[in-house]
């Protein structure tokens, strides 16, 4: 029988019908992946499981019985629990306040001791008593950590179904790995797992079983997650095949001929913003990744005048540029896009026309509105975004779905006609359909010359999207590259957050120590090679590439050694820059990267099998006999 | 239909319902609609029950009472919409009052005006820079200054009413034009500036903005550091123009002149449909607020209803009206 079941659930927000006759069933021990397209209603179920919404219809069953829960409190009592991304922690509070809330919200006398050893038990059950102590503070933690706290709270409640919504978009691969681990573990012992995402290597790795959601409706009802094929479920969430939505028509992405409108330096504005440089081009799409914290949307606002730089220059047209406020921004050309449409952007208590002029406004000096000499630019811009004029001026903001706000928005920092535009995740809360008008849209605005930065979470979107893009990490930025010559799993890893890749940094710096030389941690694809870090100066050991480069190998100075075969010692032809790669694996046998080492003259006591062995003790997750491997470029 | 038109379909389906607009929409929309409906509904009950009131004598004696209210109401609606609140304009009138008798003591009529409204100015720019960039609380500075206010009316009065102010003074409120009192069409002279203001100039649409949501409003380079502070200081200024106003109808000024005035425009603001939490109301609204607080005070008067019961009743009709608003406001958000 199932652990819970959802029977023919409709939801409707204003104008917008969020779901529509959805079904859904969950047993005891799965883990059950809720798919769908951004806006496709996956949210909105996983909350009407929670309680945190109430369906307008349908049942409810919780092992064969019918739910009446009226909110998130009765959901948790029946064992129902979200972890959520935005967590419900209270920061100021410690660990084991966290984890015994509900408890302490009872009436009754507290038994704290008691309560510490059952939040000590927890948290060994899930092996985190090294890292998570009952008394620190939960603003302490990081958000993996927190996200721990969260789930430790659901496991005191003794929730049996546990809903887990997007829960590794902040999240590091290393700590994504870690939830998983967490997730099967929870998942053996009996409880019923609701995961929600629309990372599809995450779904592969981590479920069991699948059900997709598109505009609100089931498309797709618990399929065995092994059964399908990558492609077959991206037809599902989109009904139709992705490449068609980041389609181009024919445009060439990398662009090198258009003049450099904003080249920013060294930008610092701690504590996110470090070091940041980046230069954008007239009709380029730079893409801006990096992981949730990287410190993207900061560098954006800090460009636009939200945020006071400390050190570093900004370069607008070839002059120094600062703005003071967003006003000195909007009236040197630039548009903003703000990521919290609700909180940065929409003024709800204005109609639509108002809102889209507000930039207008911002950027006007006389006393009087002045909306009418932006009447035509206004009426173009609506025509181009596909939005009907005639209803929508006058009407309320908030009774639009997420992509039409999202649409006037970004007609909003259009009607200025701007030089520059910045998008912080231009896409999130937008359904399928206007993201990929969104998109069009974005390219037709660069085409016209305009310079475009665009902020995504979203791996493949800001593949998908931009012409070139600059990874930041931990604030500063590491790589600047085409975007066609980096996919999903090379950005990860340029993204990784330091604190991840310290670890081979540190072996890298060791290394040089011992041996001398450079010592490098790099992948190579398709002919060229990508240099995520790199430790040591040595002139006469030079391999030809710094951190950040993309350089073809055969420009390299180490292309004998690609190609040879790993765990040895290579000589060019004429004898010089030995050089010693080891591919390194993760668990699941997905590539990590490349450790290189390269020398000017090699050490006479330098055993290549051996500091091949060291490397992989020390990085590797798996230990393949390094032989047989080949580094294929 | 392909996912392409999916948010042109969700907009034909806006369009489609938006024919059948139904009286409570246009009412949830239109506060001055609502208001003057009510204040129609007031006059027509109080007209019923009490025939004295509709007479001209009543009328003209209900419209020279609104003025100094009226003038206040005005600065508190500016500071109510950025979500703010001013607390101070009440005792901000004693002392700008004893500012304008003093002077007049000393100098010719003109100047004195002029120093009473920069006395009000200057404290509400005091509150204005204190709430913007110091962050902190509306319903905090401005209580201070109620009491800063009040004790430097004592002061400088040396708690002494003054009087013997120029006959000149008292013409601003005997004299009037067409039958209609002079101060009275200041007052409306005011309201219409203030509405051509909040509806048809920056400044005013950024004071809605900032109420409404000032991230987005400083997103969009909207000036709101100044406006807000400008709202404080418009509110000031206004007790400084009632204070003349109040000086000039009873030819006397007294240090406490103005006590409990700022509840009355507090009232009159909420009343007349403003959301405390700012972005929504309407000037026009204000005034409506005004009068509906004025009739039911002169209603319950004209009825002999104890003074006592009569902040009962004022009481009551705030509270209603807010209540009302919520609910109207609600219907507005789902509709």
């Amino acid at each position: 029988m199932a652990l819970l079941e959802l029977r023919d659930i409709w939801k409707r927000f204003g104008v917008t019908q969020a779901l529509s006759g959805a079904a859904f069933d969950l047993r005891a021990g799965e883990i059950h992946a809720l798919v769908g397209a951004n806006g496709a209603g996956k949210s909105t179920l996983s909350r009407i499981i929670s309680g945190h919404i109430r369906p307008d219809s349908g049942e409810i069953l919780l092992n064969g019985t019918r739910l009446r829960h009226t909110g998130a409190r009765d959901a948790i009592r029946a064992g129902i629990t979200m972890v959520t991304q935005e967590t419900s922690l209270a920061p100021d509070l410690s660990v084991l306040e966290n984890i015994m809330l509900p408890r302490i919200a009872m009436p009754g006398r507290l038994d704290w001791r008691a309560l510490r050893r059952q939040a000590q038990a927890l948290i060994g059950e899930i092996g985190q008593s090294e890292v998570l102590r009952p008394d620190m503070p939960v603003s302490e933690l990081s958000i993996g950590q927190r996200q721990l706290v969260e789930i430790l709270k659901a496991l005191a409640l003794d929730s049996r179904i546990i809903i887990f919504d997007e829960p590794t978009a902040a999240l590091s691969p290393h700590e994504a790995e870690q939830l998983f681990g967490l997730m099967r573990s929870l998942a053996t012992r009996g409880h019923g797992l609701i995961f929600v995402s629309h990372r599809l290597e995450e779904i592969f790795a981590v479920t069991d079983r699948v059900t997709v959601l598109r505009e609100g409706r089931i498309v797709a009802s618990g399929l065995a997650t092994e059964t399908l094929q990558q492609g077959e479920l991206v037809r599902l969430m989109v009904g139709r095949e992705l490449q068609d939505i980041y389609d181009r028509g024919g445009r060439s992405r990398w662009r090198t001929d258009g003049a450099v409108i904003l080249r920013v330096s060294h930008l610092s504005c701690p504590p996110m913003v470090r070091d940041v440089s980046f230069e954008v081009r007239a009709g380029e799409v730079l893409g801006l990744a990096g992981l949730v914290g990287a410190g993207r949307s900061e560098t954006i606002e800090t460009i636009f005048g939200l945020r006071q730089p400390v050190s570093g220059t900004i370069e607008l047209d070839g002059k120094p540029f600062r703005a003071r406020s967003p006003r000195d921004a909007v009236r040197a050309g630039i548009g903003l896009i703000p990521e919290d449409r609700r909180g940065q952007a929409i003024v709800p208590d204005f109609s639509v026309r108002e809102n889209l002029l507000l930039a207008h406004l911002g950027a006007r000096s006389a006393v009087t509105l002045g909306y009418g000499m932006r009447g035509a630019a206004v009426r173009a811009l609506l025509e181009r975004l596909e939005l009907p004029e005639r209803r929508l001026l006058d009407a309320n903001m908030l009774n639009f779905s997420g992509g039409m706000q999202q649409k006037v928005i970004l007609a909003r920092g259009l009607v200025l006609a701007p030089r520059l535009l910045l998008l912080d995740e231009p896409t999130r809360g937008v359904d399928i359909g206007t993201r990929s008008s969104i998109y069009a849209m974005l390219r037709r605005i660069a085409d016209e010359g305009v310079a475009c930065v665009v902020v995504s979470s979203d791996f493949e979107e800001v593949i998908g999207v931009s012409d070139r893009i600059a990874v930041l990490s931990d604030g500063a930025s590491v790589a600047e590259l085409p975007a066609e010559l980096i996919d999903i799993e090379k950005l990860g890893m340029f993204a990784a957050p330091r604190s991840s890749a310290e670890k081979t940094h540190t072996v890298l710096g060791e290394l040089v120590a011992r041996y001398g030389g450079t010592a490098y941690w790099m992948a190579a694809e398709g002919g060229r090679l990508f240099c995520f870090d790199r430790v040591g100066d040595d002139p006469s050991a030079d391999p030809g590439f710094v951190t950040g480069g993309f350089p073809e190998i055969a420009a390299t100075a180490i292309a004998h050694a690609v190609g040879a075969p790993a765990g040895a010692l290579h000589r060019a032809a004429d004898g010089a820059r030995p050089t010693l790669l080891v591919p390194i694996s993760g668990k699941r046998g997905h590539s990590l990267g490349i450790v290189g080492l390269t020398f000017g003259q090699a050490p006479a006591d330098f055993d290549a099998a051996a500091v091949t062995q060291h490397i992989l003790a020390a990085l590797g997750e798996r230990r393949d006999a390094p032989n047989e491997t080949r580094i294929e470029a | 239909m392909t996912p392409m038109n999916g948010p042109a379909t969700s907009l034909t389906g806006q369009t489609g319902a938006a024919p059948r607009r139904t009286l409570l929409t246009l009412l949830a929309t239109q506060i001055e609609l609502r208001m003057s409906l009510v204040v129609v509904a007031v006059m027509a009950v109080l007209s019923l029950i009490s025939p004295y009131f509709l007479t001209l004598n009543n009328m003209l004696n209900l419209l020279s009472q609104s003025v100094v209210v009226g003038l206040l109401a005005l600065g508190q609606t500016l500071v109510i919409l950025i979500g703010g609140i001013d607390l101070s304009v009440g005792s901000l009138v004693g002392v700008t009052g004893i500012v304008l008798g003093l002077s007049l003591h000393h100098v010719p009529m003109p100047a004195a005006f002029l120093f009473c409204l920069a006395a009000g100015a200057a404290a509400g720019l005091v509150n204005g820079l204190i709430i913007t960039y110091g962050r902190v609380a509306a319903f905090v500075v401005t209580l201070g200054m109620m009491s800063v206010g009040r004790s430097l009316a004592y002061v400088l009065s040396g708690a002494n009413s003054i009087s013997g102010l120029p006959a000149g003074l008292g013409a601003l409120s005997a004299d009037s034009l067409f039958d209609i009192p002079v101060d009275f069409l200041v007052l409306i002279a005011c309201y219409a500036l203030c509405w051509w203001f909040l509806n048809h100039t920056k400044g005013g649409r950024t004071l809605y903005a900032l109420g409404s949501n000032a991230e987005a409003a400083r997103v969009a380079g909207l000036r709101i550091g100044t406006w807000s502070v400008l709202a404080y200081v418009i509110s000031g200024l206004m007790s400084g123009v009632a204070a003349i106003f109040m000086a000039s109808r009873i030819l006397s000024i007294d240090p406490i002149g103005g006590q409990g005035l700022e509840l009355d425009a507090i009232a009159a603001v909420v009343i007349g449909g403003a959301s405390l939490f700012g972005g929504r109301g309407s000037i026009i609204g204000t005034l409506f607020g005004v009068f509906v607080m004025l009739f039911i005070r002169n209603g319950l008067n004209l009825l002999n209803v104890s003074p006592y019961w009569q902040g009962t009743a004022i009481g009551s009709v705030i509270i209603v009206a807010v209540l009302a608003e919520r609910l109207l406001s609600g219907a507005r958000r789902r509709g």
